[in-house]
């Protein structure tokens, strides 16, 4: 060992060539090579990133990564944006932050998503870490503007601060007053989330001293006939996210929005606009031509107006719309938008029983031909065919993300009335390098050999309302070789699929299942067998074992851990 | 891209101690079927099937008896008892389709984001905002918190579903009653509400339209 040693490279070598591999499946890759290389991986590596805050102890990470700047840690599972993870399951930041604190005092960034934060935790952040600068709280809740104003007050080297999606507690608007008159730092500042006012006065001095301000994004309650005196201070925004866009059309307040929009020469992305009043759009056709990111997900404009806009739009990269767009609008972008890359169409009323747009699969197929860079969609409808399916895998074999939700359940392809396995089928055989699916409609077990025969790149896949029985689960957790993310909720998958591949489940992050028909002697059974995973059962109707045996447990959330089961289970939980 | 920290094991040295793999099935082997088909008639002959491959469990079935579908005198009958139950969930579903928690998938920061009103009951536009629902395309949607006495889960329900009493009453005691055995027919419930100076009230007191206009939450109270 000594001799093999002494031919290799010195350590700082070794670290000066290391600090060129940045991706973090690379880093752990070179930790893997041997003793040596695993010792000075650890000591330069600066950023960790945690895909489940329960999957290793911040006291581990800490102790192997000494030098780390910045983290990024994620809690809850995804279906908590659904809100199918019970209030108060867990995914506290505060013990990470507390152990951070003493061990990482030259912390820079803290990124986190679906986390509880507490007001102590950002008080904590914020006289910790002497240079820190970055911190992005998404889908995060449990903290209030008390917390961001500790952030303000004295993190003097903030550059970033990005709320976005997550639940504040809007207690004043003031703490962005928070921020010293000397500061001037902020690159990026993202309120969206935010319910009520922020001082105005304070956000346009900030604005003012901020040089370098590249990302505002301001929250609904910022009035339309305010944007143009920021806009003002802030000429080099090269993503700017509005308030509420409507007022009463006042031409002089259009004239000077207008204005300061064009001002703006940098501009690239676009967000906002809540409660979008088309009289306004005009204002910001002068910057569409450069912009690369819109999203008009807030704005309930309808099709036409829609059209005008994003027709202009003709480097147009990442588009979120509502279905407004409708087929004629989608047509449009297939026309103009060419190097459109990701598209999300989200329902304007997921809960209505009747279509209230004319959105169908026609629209997907059209940008799916018209828009050949195009690799990630996000589509809500509520008709589909096998062969838009098909149409759309053999246009765009380039997809790599495709999220389709049809909004009733079991919805079979309204033409054959068929299931929609062969057109899912085609989606995974053409797609070569799909790695996040999620499915909808009609499906039987056969969709679930098609994804475990093909989808070998697939990480992630979000199942609902399918399949017939344990066969299903079990292709895909045989058949797709990097899944890491599987949910599940409402399908007939128990028992048998998940014991078979008990040993698959080591392999990946997590796995969902809810309303599905996985016993609670099961889940006893795989928590004792396999001590790396953490079996969780959620039911808040009391403990699984006093209903009878055949009961299906509600919610099963199982993951890979080496940090062994939890210590801050909520009751509801049954491990 | 992720910290792995040594987390995926090599899956054969994680079965140590461990008799799932060895008794049931090799993962190796399993990689190496070829995909299965569905239908049992397809089954190819020199390949085990699913239900050759779990037939295996029976040998288990002595050691781990908790294993619900272990026990189980073959795999069809339990097949079929899965699916019975399977269809059963099935048709609840269809009924309660619009009530299904989380579906469609859309953020709950979004739809509060879209439709900010929906807690916001007790604006005196209710009338309007029925009215406007042709307009934006029916977006309006009013949720409340439901309890009902005795039982840990809370739900939300959307007001704007339901036209009258009758209906949510009839709604709710099914939502709820489905997690309760045996109770369905014995006990009786009453719906109170509260309003927004914060009283509990009997639901029916007022004519339907004042009742979404004012109301906070509901409780299930059983006599």
């Amino acid at each position: 060992m000594l001799k093999k040693m002494s031919y290799s490279f010195p350590e700082d070598v070794l670290e000066h060539v290391f600090s060129f591999v940045t991706t973090h499946k690379d880093r752990n890759a070179i930790s893997l090579v041997c003793k040596s290389w695993y010792e000075v991986e650890r000591w330069c590596r600066r950023r960790v990133f945690v895909g489940n805050c329960y999957a290793v102890s911040p006291v581990m990470v800490t102790r192997r990564f000494p030098e780390v700047r910045s983290v990024e840690l994620k809690g809850k599972p995804h279906f908590a944006d659904f809100n199918l993870v019970p209030e108060g399951w867990g995914a506290y930041v505060y013990p990470w932050i507390e152990i951070m604190s003493t061990s990482y005092p030259w912390l820079e960034e803290i990124r986190l998503k679906r986390m509880v934060v507490s007001d102590e935790s950002l008080e904590l952040i914020s006289k910790s870490f002497k240079n820190f600068k970055v911190l992005v709280l998404s889908s995060c809740e449990g903290f209030s503007t008390v917390g961001l104003a500790a952030i303000a007050a004295n993190c003097r080297n903030l550059r970033e601060l990005d709320l976005r999606e997550s639940e504040v507690d809007d207690l004043s608007g003031h703490w962005l007053s928070h921020f010293p008159d000397t500061y001037s730092s902020l690159v990026s500042l993202n309120i969206s989330c935010l319910g009520s006012e922020v001082s105005f006065s304070a956000l346009e001095r900030l604005v003012g001293r901020c040089p370098n301000l590249r990302t505002l994004r301001l929250n609904r309650a910022v009035p339309l006939d305010r944007l143009a005196s920021l806009l003002r201070r802030a000429p080099q925004l090269v993503e700017f996210g509005t308030g509420a866009y409507s007022a009463e059309l006042r031409l002089d307040v259009l004239s000077t929005l207008d204005g300061a929009f064009s001002s703006c020469k940098e501009l690239k992305s676009l967000s906002g606009f809540w409660d979008m009043v088309p009289a306004y759009l005009p204002a910001i056709y002068s910057v569409c031509s450069g912009l690369t990111s819109l999203n008009l997900s807030y704005a309930t404009i309808q099709s036409p107006d829609l059209i005008k806009l994003v027709g202009r739009c003709l480097n147009l990269q990442s588009l979120w719309v509502l279905d407004y767009i409708e087929d004629s609008g989608l047509e449009a972008i297939a026309a103009s938008c060419k190097d459109l890359q990701e598209l999300r169409v989200f329902p304007s009323d997921p809960f209505g029983v009747e279509p209230n747009v004319s959105l169908t699969d026609q629209g997907l197929v059209s940008v799916s031909e018209g828009c050949p860079r195009l690799h990630s969609v996000l589509y809500f409808c509520r008709q589909m065919s096998n062969a838009a399916l098909v149409a759309v895998a053999r246009n765009r074999p380039n997809m790599t993300r495709f999220r389709l939700c049809i909004i009733e359940p079991r919805t079979p392809d309204y033409l054959t009335l068929e299931p929609l396995d062969v057109g899912f089928g085609a989606i995974v055989e053409h797609c070569k390098e799909l790695r996040r699916l999620s499915l909808s409609g009609l499906l039987t077990d056969r969709v679930f050999e098609y994804i475990g025969t093909y989808a070998k790149k697939l990480e992630m896949l979000s199942v609902a309302f399918a399949g017939n029985t344990d066969l299903g689960l079990h292709h895909v957790m045989s058949g797709c070789e990097s899944l890491r993310k599987l949910e599940i909720r409402d399908c007939p998958f128990g028992d048998k699929a998940i014991l078979a591949n008990a040993a698959k489940l080591e392999t990946m992050r997590s796995l969902w299942m809810s309303s599905c028909s996985v016993s609670f002697e099961a889940c006893k059974l795989l928590g004792q067998k396999m001590p790396r995973l953490n079996v969780e059962v959620i039911d808040e109707s009391g403990p699984p074992d006093s209903r009878p045996q055949d009961c299906p447990v509600e919610k099963l959330y199982i993951y890979r851990t080496v940090a062994g089961p939890r210590f801050d289970t909520p009751t509801f939980v049954w491990t | 891209m992720e910290l792995q920290l040594g987390l995926a094991l090599p899956i054969h040295n994680s079965t140590k101690g461990f008799d799932l793999n060895n008794v049931w099935l090799e993962p190796k082997e399993m990689v190496g079927v070829e995909p299965w088909n569905y239908k049992k008639n397809y089954v190819k002959k020199n390949k085990r099937d699913f239900e050759e491959a779990f037939g295996n469990s029976k040998h288990v079935s002595q050691t781990l008896p908790l294993l619900l579908w272990s026990g189980q005198p073959n795999d069809d009958d339990d097949h079929k008892g899965q699916n019975t139950r399977t269809s059963y969930t099935i048709n609840k579903n269809n009924k309660e389709e619009n009530q299904a928690v989380g579906w469609p998938p859309v953020r709950s920061w979004r739809k509060k984001s879209l439709h900010p009103h929906q807690s916001g009951c007790g604006t005196d536009k209710h009338g309007m905002r029925m009215a406007k629902t042709e307009n934006v395309g029916g977006s309006n949607t009013m949720y409340v918190k439901v309890k009902m006495e005795g039982m840990a889960i809370a739900r939300k329900i959307d007001l704007r579903l339901y036209h009258s009493y009758q209906t949510l009453s009839n709604s709710l005691i099914t939502m709820f009653t489905k997690y309760k055995k045996g109770d369905k027919d014995g006990a009786r419930y009453t719906l109170t509400y509260q309003d927004k100076d914060g009283d509990w009230l009997l639901a029916g007191d007022v004519p339907w339209q004042a009742f979404v206009e004012c109301v906070q939450r509901l409780k299930i109270v059983k006599e």
